[in-house]
């Protein structure tokens, strides 16, 4: 892991307390990337088990927020950090707080898996478009978690710009789910519990996409919100 | 067990402690031993009356007080010439002031104890401070007005001591009128001589002047007739009573009255009139004249020299020493230069006071006081005016000598002054000169203080070159009288140092004069301390009012 | 305010959000640095400063121990002219003239640009003299003209309502804090253009030193203020402009919130983050 951003303080102690944050951040992140994983797994194949521990689980990622919090204000409060550092805590805070609703996101999609289930006739097939869909957008927050990581910004236009292509993914299933509830009214409940999960599976799309916005601020000191994928692009190659 | 002891430090406690009470013991009892010797000379010490076997078998009576007692082994005795039994292991001597100089050739005589046969303190045994001759000691038999026996025995005392009070008041009035009065007009005498000198050298002297001179010669003159006229009355006066008394020997002995000071019967005196009589005996010595080749009065005049001759060094030195250092400290640039110069101003208070003393004989009063005549006062030549040693040369020289004090110690001042409080005031926008005088120099005054309290230390402690550029045995007048310009920077003057070392040494009468010696050296510390206690209180104020920033 | 009718008072949102940014108006620079080299014997402490302190503003100089952001302050009012062996190259222009210029008059300029130091140094003397003092230098006797003034400069340093009842008593029995104040109440006595301040509350406790900030933030509505300090958080806090010095060099001058958030050069980066570079 490159440490370069993070140390060469001269206290010592300083380091120490960043370096524990960004691994709480990324423990974190790696405990929302699974709940992501395992929710998807326990809607596709109907296991309420697994369904019930990623909700019960849903208060781990709480309680790291509120740890990460807590300590980020200790540091803010106690060091007075300026430029990367202070930018860097900043964006911790906001980071932690995706990931946070990342997590609820998550808990959801496993909550509406237990009511699948009940009223689901082991029909799995129709998931196809759902997983893969679960695939692009953990593979959006896995990269830009991986860019927290590495504390750099490379290629993170290309995670933004699969926000796109997680959109017209969205579009495309919720025109299926329209066809089969004009085609069969009695799917209607089930297929509203299908739009609820893949409604969820955009937003940790767009989450996804704000962490890489705060990567960006915290790198370059650039506020780079609520543009579009082209100014950007045109920012990030100055 | 010895070694942790001296590891615990305790022996250089000790060890110091040793070194401070040694110091504090050797300034108390130097000044205890003059103290004592010098304190008990004005107490009035009861007078005895022995019969004494002199050497010769022959038995006589002396009157005196004793002084001084010695023991002697006697085998050191015998060795000295003394002739003592085997019975005898010391020999006792006593000394004895017998006064009557007059008569017998001495004040003092050594006698042997074993030799006295009575001892007694007779009631009427007097003592007679006399101008002349030292005391007298003996008995009053009566006294005489014109040469005519007007009181005998009893009554004589009471009549001595009335017509003694008049003829006092006698001799001042005419030490007044010779002091103040003729003395005034002889001055102004001189001072119309040296004028008319002066406007004949200038060539400006003419009929009229002379008339204008002549006048006011004439009324000077008429002036000096009238005081003589009264002079002459009042010494026909004064002379008019006399006293007879007896001596030891039973010879007789006619005192004028006019020649004493002080009749005194010490045996008949109760504590607290003896109390009375030595403050008064204290007064004395404190406000009066020197008299008999200055072993008896007072020594006013030497006090008064000693005071104005340190204040008018201080005068001097000051402003010459605070200028020298704020130029060395402040103006110059520091380099080799104003190494060198701070070298030699240490090293010149290292150098013999002597050697001061001769460089101001040679410099100021021969060449800058030879020139000073030649050039202002050539009306009083071959007089010298500047031209001789006097109150000026003597000041300016100690001033020489103490100056390196001064500059070191304002040098020292100007030091601690904090950069920050010369920044400040050069940051408002004041100009160099202007942040040393009303910054500064305030905050640097104590620090000058210092450098005067030592400077007059030294210099009322300096005889040496005062010897030479100065200081005389007996000065006639006053540096400061009430004749214009009321101080004569070139008169010659009186100095404690000097007088002790006078009276100690050089005086007819070694004995005599001892007691007055340490009284003398007493004051000298007195007026030491007197003047370093000013200067201390001034310092105190000074830097309470201008404490420096702390740290 | 009683009345709750929204629409006579509809927000103008956007003079809220863009409005305020004091960095928008104008910069009238009141002294511009030039080229500025500076000498002790053969070292050479600042090469080749330039840069431009604004009119009305706070400057700070920030930077660690020894890179020559104090020299470079006292050369403003010429401060080092009083130090041996200093050569001093290049110009500092105070409304276009040069300072430096053999023609100006060293007292008069320092009348103009008053400095406040490290330590409070009152002078032994009553506050009423301190005050004065400037005053008094430039001849000004006249009883009524220095206790108005007293007034006004003490009122200015805010240290007038604690020591009004005792303008008589010596100025060292103030506290440091009273005594800082004091001395800066000194300096605007003879109203200066500009206030230098070196380092003013590097000596006093945290509560002096808020009053001391407080006070500058004041100050600068009337002068142009060139503050010095070690501790970062003050220039953050006091500044509207930031000059970070690194062994004799300026290496960023900047806007205070920029130069606290995304510093341009690594070197200031390290330095406000607290890092060895």
């Amino acid at each position: 892991m490159d440490n370069s951003k993070i140390a060469h303080h001269i206290s010592e102690n300083f380091n120490k307390e960043l370096e524990d944050i960004r691994n709480k951040v990324l423990t974190m992140g790696g405990l929302v990337e699974q709940q992501i994983e395992q929710s998807i797994h326990a809607l596709t194949s109907g296991d309420i088990e697994l369904a019930e521990l990623v909700i019960r689980q849903d208060n781990d990622i709480d309680e790291f927020e509120m740890i990460i919090d807590a300590e980020c204000t200790q540091i803010i409060a106690l060091r007075q950090p300026a430029a990367f550092d202070l930018r860097l805590l900043l964006v911790v805070l906001r980071i932690i707080n995706e990931l946070e609703r990342i997590g609820d996101l998550a808990e959801r999609i496993a909550k509406v898996a237990i009511q699948l289930s009940t009223t689901n006739e082991g029909r799995t097939d129709e998931y196809h478009e759902l997983k893969h869909m679960a695939g692009l957008v953990k593979e959006m927050l896995h990269a830009s978690l991986d860019n927290f990581a590495r504390m750099s910004i490379d290629g993170i236009t290309s995670i933004t710009g699969s926000d796109a292509a997680v959109d017209r993914e969205y579009a495309s299933i919720i025109r299926q789910l329209i066809t089969q509830m004009m085609e069969d009214p009695r799917n209607i409940t089930r297929m509203l519990d299908m739009l609820w999960t893949v409604r969820a599976l955009e937003r940790i799309g767009d989450h996804s996409r704000y962490i890489c916005e705060h990567l960006i601020y915290m790198v370059k000191g650039e506020d780079v919100r609520h543009l579009s994928q082209e100014e950007l692009e045109k920012i990030m190659s100055k | 067990m010895i070694t942790s002891w001296f590891k615990s430090g305790s022996p250089w406690i000790w060890l110091n402690a040793a070194a401070v009470s040694t110091c504090l013991i050797m300034v108390v009892g130097i000044l205890g031993l003059i103290m004592a010797r010098g304190v008990g000379h004005f107490w009035a010490s009861p007078i005895v009356e022995l019969s004494y076997q002199e050497d010769d078998g022959q038995v006589k009576t002396i009157i005196g007080e004793h002084v001084d007692t010695t023991v002697t082994p006697a085998a050191m005795a015998k060795a000295t010439g003394f002739k003592l039994s085997d019975s005898e292991d010391v020999l006792v001597q006593y000394l004895i002031k017998t006064g009557n100089r007059d008569l017998t050739g001495t004040d003092f005589r050594w006698i042997q104890e074993r030799h006295i046969k009575t001892q007694s303190s007779p009631l009427d045994m007097m003592v007679i401070e006399r101008r002349e001759w030292g005391n007298f000691y003996g008995t009053l038999t009566a006294i005489k007005e014109n040469g005519q026996v007007i009181a005998t025995g009893e009554q004589a005392w009471s009549v001595l001591e009335e017509r003694l009070k008049n003829a006092l008041a006698l001799h001042d009035k005419i030490a007044h009128l010779e002091k103040k009065e003729i003395g005034a007009i002889n001055y102004a005498l001189e001072k119309l001589r040296l004028k008319q000198k002066s406007l004949e050298l200038n060539n400006a002297w003419n009929e009229q002047k002379a008339k204008e001179f002549a006048d006011k010669k004439a009324t000077y003159d008429a002036d000096y007739k009238n005081h003589q006229a009264e002079l002459a009355e009042l010494y026909q006066e004064i002379r008019r009573d006399s006293l007879v008394a007896s001596t030891e020997s039973g010879a007789e002995l006619a005192i004028p009255l006019a020649k004493i000071v002080d009749v005194y019967q010490p045996n008949k005196m109760g504590f607290f009139s003896k109390i009375t009589h030595y403050l008064a005996k204290l007064g004395e010595f404190l406000s009066e004249d020197p008299r008999e080749a200055n072993t008896e009065g007072g020594i006013f005049p030497a006090i008064f020299g000693t005071i104005m001759m340190v204040i008018m060094m201080s005068i001097i030195v000051t402003p010459f020493g605070v200028i020298a250092a704020v130029y060395l400290r402040e103006y110059a640039k520091q380099g080799f230069v104003t190494r060198l110069i701070r070298i030699a101003v240490n090293n010149l208070a290292g150098v013999p006071s002597i050697v001061y003393g001769v460089f101001g004989l040679g410099f100021f009063v021969y060449i800058l006081g030879g020139n000073i005549d030649a050039l202002f006062f050539p009306e009083s030549a071959p007089a010298p005016v500047f031209g001789t040693p006097g109150l000026l040369w003597a000041s300016i020289t100690l001033a020489l000598l103490t100056l390196p004090v001064v500059i070191v110690s304002t040098e020292e001042g100007l030091a601690r002054v904090p950069r920050a409080i010369r920044e400040g005031s050069l940051a408002l926008g004041a100009t160099k000169i202007e942040t040393l005088w009303r910054t500064v120099l305030p905050m640097a005054s104590p620090a000058m203080m210092t450098g005067l309290i030592l400077a007059v230390a030294r210099a009322a402690g300096e005889v040496a070159p005062l010897m030479l550029v100065g200081v005389v045995k007996l000065a006639p007048t006053l540096p400061l009288d009430g004749n214009y310009p009321f101080l004569h920077l070139d008169r010659k003057f009186m100095h404690l140092g000097f007088h002790i070392y006078d009276v100690g040494f050089q005086s007819p009468n070694v004995e005599a004069a001892r007691p007055l010696v340490y009284a003398t050296s007493l004051l000298l510390v007195l007026v030491i301390i007197g003047l370093n206690l000013a200067a201390i209180i001034i310092r105190n104020h000074l830097r309470e009012k201008y404490r420096a920033l702390e740290g | 305010m009683a009345t709750h009718d929204t629409r006579s008072h509809s927000l103008d949102v956007s003079a809220i959000l863009r409005g305020q940014s004091k960095y928008d108006e104008p910069i009238e620079p009141c002294i511009k640095v030039e080229n500025l080299n500076l000498f002790y014997g053969e070292k050479q402490a600042l090469h080749g400063i330039n840069m431009e302190m604004p009119k009305k503003k706070v400057t700070a100089f920030i930077g660690p121990s020894g890179c020559g952001k104090s020299t470079l302050l006292r050369c403003i009012n010429r401060m080092n002219d009083l130090v041996d062996n200093v050569t001093i190259e290049g110009k500092i222009l105070l409304h276009d003239d040069n300072i430096y210029d053999k023609s100006v008059n060293v007292a008069a300029l320092r009348r103009r640009i008053g400095m406040v130091f490290q330590k409070p140094n009152p002078f032994p003397k009553s506050i009423f003299e301190n005050v004065t003092y400037g005053l008094r230098i430039q001849g000004i006797n006249d009883k009524r003209i220095l206790e108005e003034t007293v007034e006004t400069s003490l009122r200015g340093a805010a240290l007038w309502d604690e020591v009004k009842d005792r303008l008589n008593d010596n100025a060292l029995g103030l506290s440091g804090g009273q005594q800082q104040r004091l001395v800066i109440a000194r300096a605007i006595a003879i109203a200066p253009e500009v206030l230098l301040l070196d380092e003013p509350a590097s000596a006093l406790d945290p509560i002096s030193t808020l009053k001391i900030e407080e006070l500058i933030n004041e100050l600068k509505e009337k002068y142009t203020i060139v503050i010095v300090t070690h501790n970062m958080q003050q220039a953050a806090r006091v500044s509207d402009y930031t000059a970070f010095m690194y062994m004799g060099d300026l290496i960023e001058i900047g806007a205070t919130t920029q130069i606290f958030t995304k510093p341009a050069k690594k070197q200031t980066e390290d330095y406000i983050t607290g890092r060895y570079g």
